[in-house]
């Protein structure tokens, strides 16, 4: 204890020197009349800068992001920002342009019957590599590469993000260094949307695998230096911004822009704001009400269509369902009664319409069918005529005793909680009791298993936007076999609907490799939903980009938005 | 005032006061209460605010407050709204005097939970000490430990969505109300537990108590009627500002999306979405958000001037 | 004192299990993994199927959370599914300092995680507390030499109003003041989000220019509650016996209220200011996602909304683990600086 005295007066002397600080220095902040010190960074900044500040003009196009990656493996993440940007450093085996048409990368061409990739049974499929693929730093890209992807995607030792189509493949062969030849045990029609989405280098990968018997944890998950795209990964700081750099072995073309950056920022509102300020050249995923801002400023808006619809799910489980939903004129009155126009007129600007089917925008969609019109004395006849009359005179239509009250559930969404407050007001005027109710949505979309209230069925209306396998029309979530149960609590079609019919057609397009035919088939089932309203489109979610003026070249594919950023350009 | 307890020491201070009849405690109180210019500002403020989001619903219907117009939506205050338009056209001005009820409900009931149990810990805990002291005094330091906001925030994930709507009186509540009202007050009690404790170790061992002990009251009726009574001061200034930390912590969690959930009004969840429109629409988040700061503010000043009054010994931070 | 402090961190033992276990629990309803795992569709079932089983989530809860505890590379998992345990598990459990990893970035490390973004939580919080105690300490000191000035009332009753001001209302209005409407007036105007600009690079002047208002709205509730304290604690030791004998005696006054009263009266915000952190660290997840800070409030925010467990618990232990150690800091430091006060 015999430091005391010495400390006390250390501590003293703490709180006077801070005094003194305080009465020479009135704040520590730099007062605001400093002018934005761009200017002055360059003599302070540390010279591992130096890259961002080379002085004649470098093209550094910015992209602001609202989410951070989770991880930039292409096979460990789910997540939209991370799979847009895997274009940008990443390679798929084949892209989509912006009519959603695939345009070889890796492979010298599509393959298809007349070329031979694709064989008679339909079951195997043949893919020719291109003879001058590298990676970014210059060892070639060969067949080995495409038989160690799917090796890690199927290891059960690693935690891929979805083994999707890789676990229906019977067999992978690699005859040569060129040539990748991929067995199905059944023909497999929406292999060209789903195969090779991203690619390892197994000679960076290999020794971390034979190291550690999984690449989880691989280095490269995170600073993915050697990639296939026309940039090249450089640095990545958590929180804060991502740089790639154009990568000089890019195959298909020079990039004309030297560098990427993206800026994470945690919201709409930061992104618009940096957008409109010209501290950003391309951002996404804001809302429709962000738009007439951004015009405003000289942001130019592009509407890509990727698939996704916003529509409301019935719970239809015939047991626990509500008995007024087991009516089909009862769905038909709800989708009458809503007045998805208006919706889409005022509260989402214009910019996009209701949606018709689960295929909008793809050929995939029966062209005959319009959206189901605002009609409320219709509905009111249809609920009527259904036996669902207000008997008690409380405004709200019953039978049996039952009131027709609906638990009407989404995610905390914006624009889905104002959908909510509307379609609550449109609902009672024709005598149907919405009950609203939001979550989370790591809640709302929890499986049964984990309790999710859509999976469970406690919701007998459940809004969301959803995609099929884009630009492939196939989806899981009407099969019979998908419905969850305490035994299978993983399933994903939370509607509790086994319809036969659509269950036979759904299984019967995912064996159609020919287009043609499976075109009709998906007709049929776009018609049969529509017309028993198995599932309300609500709006047609296309995803938005706001670019700014000085971006040129710019074209944008619903799958792969950012096919062509190799030809992007600054303006000078 | 009963005869075996000792005279509030606070009774015999002021010169004046002993040339008057006695007074009692209650008078005694308003007096030091009145003197106190800023309290008196904070109790009318407060009426005020009660009164306009009370008495407004002789204006505006509740269906009213729930009207949806898209074609007017966000518009700025008008004669027709004078406090502008939300993102799907709802009449701010009627949002705010329904929000406001739910957020001062809000308060209050989270501090009656709080303030139950804050005192029943505390007073267990400082009455029977030993190893249910011990116990129940490691529970409270396990939740100070871990900042309140972020328990909050699990919490809300953990409860969220698992209490359905409710009616009552014919009008019904989003679940969520119950749920952010029960984590509120079960996650800010361990302060006045605190505080009470620290009263109870020194009112048991004062004479008045020791008596009671000794002609063998009931320990239900020692804790009840001797020491409780004298601890009321401080319990009821931590429980007037512990309404104000309600409100502003459930703006703070509804602020960062999981708070109440619509349809049901709050100032709080009136912020939510504002964030986005903090340059176009101003109005969104100038009215609820001027309506917490100043109801935050009232009861401050009415702390501030009750613990004056009932307590005058205390130093006020 | 050393077995003072040996003792306080025995004691934090029980507590930090207590904790973990009420943690854990809460945090296994708190929302599924698994459900979208970030992306816009469901996960699809049997991925959902074969995730449960190698993140180990189909496990009893009494498991997982022995897993976390103490690791699991003392037995083996099945991880392909076909019911033969034959992979040793890798994890050591946070009693080895292994906080596992994180579900969202699969594979990453919960402590390097958090260790990307803590120097940014840091550096935002150090300068705040830096602010405050300056401010809090001029405006106390002030106010209390000054008792009843016209200035001293203007002063009390700002604080009074800033004392009451919610964090995000603070933020949002020096937002729209200094960074919105400066802007559209023409006026220099501080940036609205993030550490610094793109183009200019993450340089010192950057980032001190994109703290302003961070700062401003972090440390503002807390300078006003802390002047208002030190204002009491120096008018109830500018009444002491011991000031009136050194004013007595002389002293210039300078030397009185510095050394004498400040001295004493500063003992007490010791106390406050290290029983504070809590609260700092809870206005510091709202200021973070007010000015986008790429800090720990953020990290917390993102990880919570995808259920993110093992980084939720690393946070959560990390920052409980800090207020205790904070605690016996203080209560140690309190000792040294008052003689009166003796620990055994």
């Amino acid at each position: 204890m015999k430091t005391k005295p010495f400390l006390r007066s250390i501590a003293f002397l703490i709180v006077i020197f801070s005094l003194a600080i305080a009465a020479c220095k009135p704040a520590t902040p730099p007062p605001t009349e400093v002018a934005p010190p761009v200017e002055e960074t360059e003599p302070v900044a540390p010279p591992v800068e130096e890259p961002t500040q080379a002085p004649e003009a470098r093209k550094v196009a910015t992209f602001i992001w609202t989410q951070e990656f989770d991880t930039l493996n292409p096979l460990y993440t789910n997540m939209w920002f991370s799979s847009i940007t895997q274009q940008i450093w990443n390679c798929w085996a084949w892209d989509f342009d912006d009519q959603n048409a695939p345009h070889p990368v890796l492979v010298t061409e599509m393959p298809s019957k007349e070329n031979g990739g694709i064989s008679e049974d339909d079951k195997t499929i043949t893919l020719t590599l291109r003879d001058d693929i590298v990676w970014s730093d210059g060892e070639p890209i060969t067949s080995a590469d495409f038989k160690f992807t799917y090796e890690m995607v199927i290891d059960p030792k690693n935690t891929v993000a979805s083994a999707y189509p890789y676990d229906l493949i019977a067999s992978l062969e690699t005859p040569d260094e060129r040539t990748v030849v991929i067995s199905f045990n059944e023909p497999f029609a929406p292999w060209a949307a789903s195969l090779w989405h991203g690619l390892l280098p197994e000679h960076v990968l290999r020794p971390v695998y034979e190291a550690e018997g999984t690449i989880d944890n691989a280095e490269w998950n995170r600073a993915p230096t050697v990639g296939c795209g026309p940039f090249t990964f450089v640095e990545w700081e958590s929180g804060s911004f991502a740089r790639f750099v154009a990568n000089e072995n890019y195959w298909l073309g020079k990039p004309k822009l030297d560098e990427i950056f993206i800026r994470f920022v945690p919201d709409d509102a930061s992104q618009i704001a940096a957008l409109k300020a010209g501290d950003g050249d391309l951002g996404t995923f804001f809302a429709y009400s962000d738009v007439p801002d951004l015009e405003a400023a000289g942001i130019q808006i592009i509407k890509v269509f990727s698939g996704y619809n916003e529509g409301w799910f019935f719970y239809l489980d015939p047991e626990k369902g509500h008995p007024a939903l087991q009516d089909v004129r009862v769905r038909q009155a709800i989708a009458m009664a809503f007045d998805r126009f208006s919706l889409a007129e005022d509260l989402l600007l214009g910019l996009t319409q209701p949606a018709v089917t689960l295929w909008d925008n793809t050929p995939y969609a029966d062209p005959t069918l319009e959206a189901w019109p605002y009609d409320p004395e219709r509905a009111k006849q249809l609920l009527d005529e259904a036996g669902w009359i207000d008997t008690n005179g409380d405004g709200i239509r019953d039978k049996d005793g039952v009131e027709l009250v609906l638990t009407y559930g989404t995610t905390t969404r914006e624009v889905r909680q104002d959908t909510q407050a509307v379609a609550q007001q449109q609902l009672l005027e024709v005598g149907i009791q919405l009950e609203l109710v939001n979550f989370d949505p790591d809640l709302f979309f929890s499986s049964y298993g984990e309790g999710g209230p859509a999976a469970k069925g406690e919701l007998d209306i459940f809004e969301y936007s959803t995609t099929t396998e884009f630009p492939d029309p196939n989806m899981a979530d009407f099969l019979c076999s998908e419905i969850p149960t305490d035994d299978a609590p993983e399933g994903v079609n939370w509607e509790s609907l086994c319809d036969e019919e659509l269950d036979a057609l759904f299984r019967l397009q995912a064996t159609q490799v020919d287009f043609a035919t499976r075109q009709q088939t998906f007709y049929q089932i776009s018609r049969m939903i529509f017309e028993k309203v198995y599932w309300l489109g609500v709006w047609q979610d296309p995803d938005l980009f706001g670019i700014s003026g000085s971006l040129l070249n710019v074209k944008l594919s619903g799958a792969t938005p950012f096919f062509n950023i190799f030809e992007w350009d600054l303006a000078e | 005032m009963k005869p075996d307890e000792p005279p509030a020491p606070h009774a015999l201070l002021n010169a004046d006061e002993l040339e008057t009849p006695p007074l009692t405690i209650a008078q005694l109180t308003w007096r030091r209460f009145r003197r106190h210019k800023m309290a008196l500002f904070g109790a009318t403020m407060l009426f005020l605010l009660v009164l306009y989001a009370f008495a407004g619903t002789i204006f505006f219907s509740e269906a009213y407050a729930n009207k949806t117009d898209t074609k007017a939506r966000l518009q700025p205050p008008s004669a027709a709204h004078p406090f502008g338009t939300d993102t799907v056209g709802r009449d701010i001005l009627a949002r705010t005097i329904y929000g406001g009820q739910i957020s001062i409900i809000i308060g209050l009931t989270a501090m009656l939970v709080e303030t139950i149990v804050g005192v029943v810990i505390g007073a267990l805990s400082g009455y029977y000490g030993g190893k249910l002291d011990s116990l129940l005094m490691r529970v409270t330091e396990a939740i100070i430990v871990i900042p309140q906001i972020f328990l909050l925030l699990v919490m809300a994930k953990y409860f969220g969505g698992k209490v359905p709507n409710i009616t009552l009186l014919g009008r019904t509540f989003s679940g969520s109300v119950v749920v952010i009202i029960m984590i509120i007050g079960l996650t800010s009690w361990p302060y006045l537990a605190r505080i009470v404790r620290a009263e109870f170790l020194s009112l048991k061992e004062n004479e008045f108590i020791l008596a009671a002990r000794a002609i063998g009251t009931p320990t239900h009726e020692i804790i009840l009627r001797h020491i409780l009574p004298n601890s009321i001061a401080p319990i009821i200034v931590a429980a007037t500002l512990g309404v104000a930390s309600a409100i502003t912590t459930e703006a703070y969690i509804s602020f960062l999306g999981l708070g109440v959930r619509p349809p049901t009004a709050t100032w709080g969840n009136m912020l939510e979405g504002a964030y986005n429109y903090i340059e176009n629409a101003y109005w969104l988040w100038v009215f609820p958000g001027f309506l917490i700061a100043i109801t935050v503010l009232s009861i401050n000043f009415l702390g501030d001037g009750l613990r004056d009054a009932l307590d005058p010994h205390s130093r006020a931070i | 004192m050393t077995r003072y402090i040996i003792r306080r961190l025995l004691q934090a033992i029980p507590l930090l299990l207590i904790i973990s276990l009420i943690l854990f629990l809460l945090m296994q309803t708190m929302g599924d993994p698994l459900a979208t795992m970030g992306g816009r569709t469901v996960t699809r079932s049997e991925d959902r199927k074969r995730l449960t089983r190698q993140l180990g989530l189909d496990k009893p809860l009494i498991v997982q959370y022995l897993y976390w505890l103490v690791g699991n590379d003392w037995t083996k998992l099945d991880l392909d599914g076909d019911g033969i345990l034959e992979t040793r598990g890798t994890r050591r459990g946070v009693l080895r300092g292994d906080f596992g990893t994180s579900l969202v970035n699969r594979g990453v490390p919960v402590t390097q995680v958090i260790w990307s973004r803590l120097p940014n939580t840091l550096l935002l919080m150090l300068t705040a507390e830096a602010f405050i105690l300056i401010l809090a300490l001029i405006i106390g000191i002030y106010s209390a030499l000054r008792q009843y000035s016209f200035l001293d009332n203007i002063v009390t009753t700002i604080t009074f109003f800033f004392y009451s001001m919610p964090v995000f209302f603070f933020g949002l209005g020096v937002m729209y003041i200094f960074a919105v409407n400066f802007k559209k007036w023409g006026l220099p105007y501080l940036p609205t989000v993030g550490m610094f600009e793109p183009e200019a690079g993450k340089s010192t002047s950057q980032i001190i220019w994109h703290m302003v208002l961070p700062v401003a709205t972090l440390s503002f509730g807390f300078i006003a509650g802390y002047s208002r304290y030190i204002r009491s604690t120096m008018l109830e030791v500018m009444g002491q016996d011991y000031v009136r004998t050194a004013k007595a005696k002389g002293l210039p006054r300078p030397q009185i209220i510095y050394i004498h009263a400040l001295k004493n009266a500063a003992l007490p915000i010791v106390t406050i200011v290290g029983l504070d952190l809590p609260f700092l660290l809870g206005g510091a997840i709202v200021t973070e996602r007010i000015f986008a800070w790429p800090g720990m409030g953020r990290l917390f925010l993102d990880h919570v909304s995808r259920s993110d467990t093992p980084v939720v618990m690393g946070i959560l232990m990390m920052i409980a683990i800090a207020v205790i150690v904070f605690q016996i800091i203080t209560d140690v430091t309190y000792a040294w600086l008052d003689p009166r006060i003796r620990y055994k």
